[in-house]
């Protein structure tokens, strides 16, 4: 039986690059991230980290190379992919004029899911805006917007999660109620990918780490020993 | 049925919006009012020839109007990159091109209950409550036929400083058929159809609606896709 019979990959890439007019910012990155594994992708600004979750989360296609989700092909089977990720990104999706709830209610519906009022306002409860369920969100401070966009993660029940910067923004009770999901995802079987600067803590609760450099893979192993060749190539 | 309850959310979810930020639907039918009052002041106080253009004067405000209405729709879902987040859902764009356009419609429908009545009065026409009924229909079918091209272009500008200056320029050529189609079959409300040439104008109009609808369905993924 081969591997992808048994469970296959939750990213899979080979070669893969993304090129915006002449630059490339991304190239040659091969990757291989199992269920369940959390791996960190660390870099300097430009180095490529946003690039890659986003090819990976199907709104760029690859200008070369291929990339599986789950043994899927994002460019051919987009809907089946769409269910298997959840990407938080820099901006929140969220809408000035809906409150907290309705956006949960909006992203619900489209999702297929019919989820009750009371499954919603535990959801917010999980991240503290519970009371401020029928506030609007233009009334949201930074932090308060991302922990409704993290809501994604858990309303979507994802298979692969893809976190760009997860940590920012947020107060340390956010970061370590993310922290706390990040590991959860990890019981459960759900692959993390996330890119982060906050590498204290990151390297604490990724399996794995990627070094990007230039959109290019400089270095990859356990996470743990990230910060040390970092301090090298300094 | 499951794209259906997804259009349905996403009109709700634009209507929604839209009345919490009123200001724009107000912005937009003062805008349209004015129009309507700049175009009486340009044929100046002749009755007859006031009621000859009311036709022409009531579908071309109702064209402004919704240039502006449909630009703004765009950049309530750029904002925050909201319309990357529904892209994330595993929604099909062709419902995300349904939800707009519906909400779009709406919009301009909305616009129908005050136009019309100052159009009537300032360019000295008066008509009975059947033929309204039959303006107020008109009305749809022109709104449905701009706002199904009009919600496409928007989103293909949305993403550019330029847009308030490209869409109309997109824009105000592909719509001509319906253009025509609504003045003609507005003016025979107007001022009566003595040679039953409603039908046919009735017709294309929505021929030509269905055609938009089917058109910019199809082609709305591509306009919503970054850059590739």
């Amino acid at each position: 039986m081969t591997r992808d019979d048994a469970r296959p990959l939750a990213v899979r890439t080979l070669g893969l690059g993304r090129r915006f007019g002449r630059h490339w910012a991304l190239a040659h990155v091969d990757l291989a991230v199992e269920p369940g594994e959390i791996l960190l992708l660390a870099g300097p600004n430009g180095s490529g980290k946003t690039t890659l979750l986003r090819l990976l989360a199907g709104l760029y296609r690859p200008s070369a190379g291929s990339l599986a989700i789950f043994g899927l092909d994002p460019a051919k089977e987009r809907l089946a992919c769409r269910r298997a990720l959840t990407l938080v990104s820099h901006d929140s999706y969220l809408y000035d004029r809906l409150t907290a709830y309705e956006t949960l209610a909006v992203w619900a519906r489209l999702l297929g899911r019919p989820a009750g009022e009371d499954e919603l306002v535990g959801l917010l409860a999980e991240v503290e805006l519970a009371e401020r369920r029928d506030l609007q969100v233009k009334g949201f401070s930074a932090g308060m917007r991302k922990r409704l966009t993290l809501l994604r993660t858990r309303l979507e029940r994802p298979r692969l999660v893809l976190l760009d910067e997860p940590f920012s923004a947020l107060d340390p009770g956010g970061r370590r109620m993310v922290e706390g999901w990040i590991e959860r995802f990890r019981d459960e079987g759900i692959a993390v990918l996330m890119a982060s600067h906050a590498l204290e803590r990151t390297t604490r609760i990724a399996d794995r780490a990627l070094l990007l450099e230039r959109g290019q893979i400089a270095w990859q192993g356990a996470a743990a020993e990230l910060p040390a060749r970092m301090e090298r190539s300094r | 049925m499951r794209a259906l309850g997804q259009i349905a959310t996403l009109v709700r979810k634009d209507l929604l919006v839209e009345w919490r930020g009123r200001a724009r639907l107000f912005s937009v039918l003062l805008f349209g009012a004015v129009t309507l009052l700049l175009f009486s002041f340009a044929v100046g106080p002749d009755s007859l020839a006031l009621r000859a253009a009311a036709a022409g004067f009531l579908v071309l405000a109702l064209l402004l109007s919704s240039t502006m209405g449909l630009s703004e729709s765009f950049r309530v879902e750029q904002e925050q990159r909201a319309l990357e987040g529904l892209l994330l859902l595993p929604v099909e764009p062709v419902a995300l091109f349904y939800g707009k356009a519906l909400a779009n419609t709406v919009f301009l429908l909305l616009l129908a209950p005050i136009l019309i009545p100052v159009a009537l009065v300032l360019y000295a026409v008066e008509l009975e409550a059947a033929r309204i009924l039959g303006l107020l229909g008109l009305w749809a079918l022109a709104a449905a036929g701009l706002s199904a091209p009009g919600t496409l272009y928007a989103a293909m500008t949305s993403r550019l400083q330029s847009q308030d200056v490209l869409l109309p320029l997109l824009l105000f050529p592909l719509v001509v058929p319906v253009l025509m189609a609504s003045v003609k079959s507005a003016d025979l409300i107007l001022t009566g159809d003595p040679m039953a040439q409603m039908r046919s104008w009735l017709v294309l109009l929505i021929g030509f609606d269905v055609i938009y609808w089917s058109l910019c369905g199809v082609l709305f993924p591509y306009a919503v896709q970054e850059a590739q």
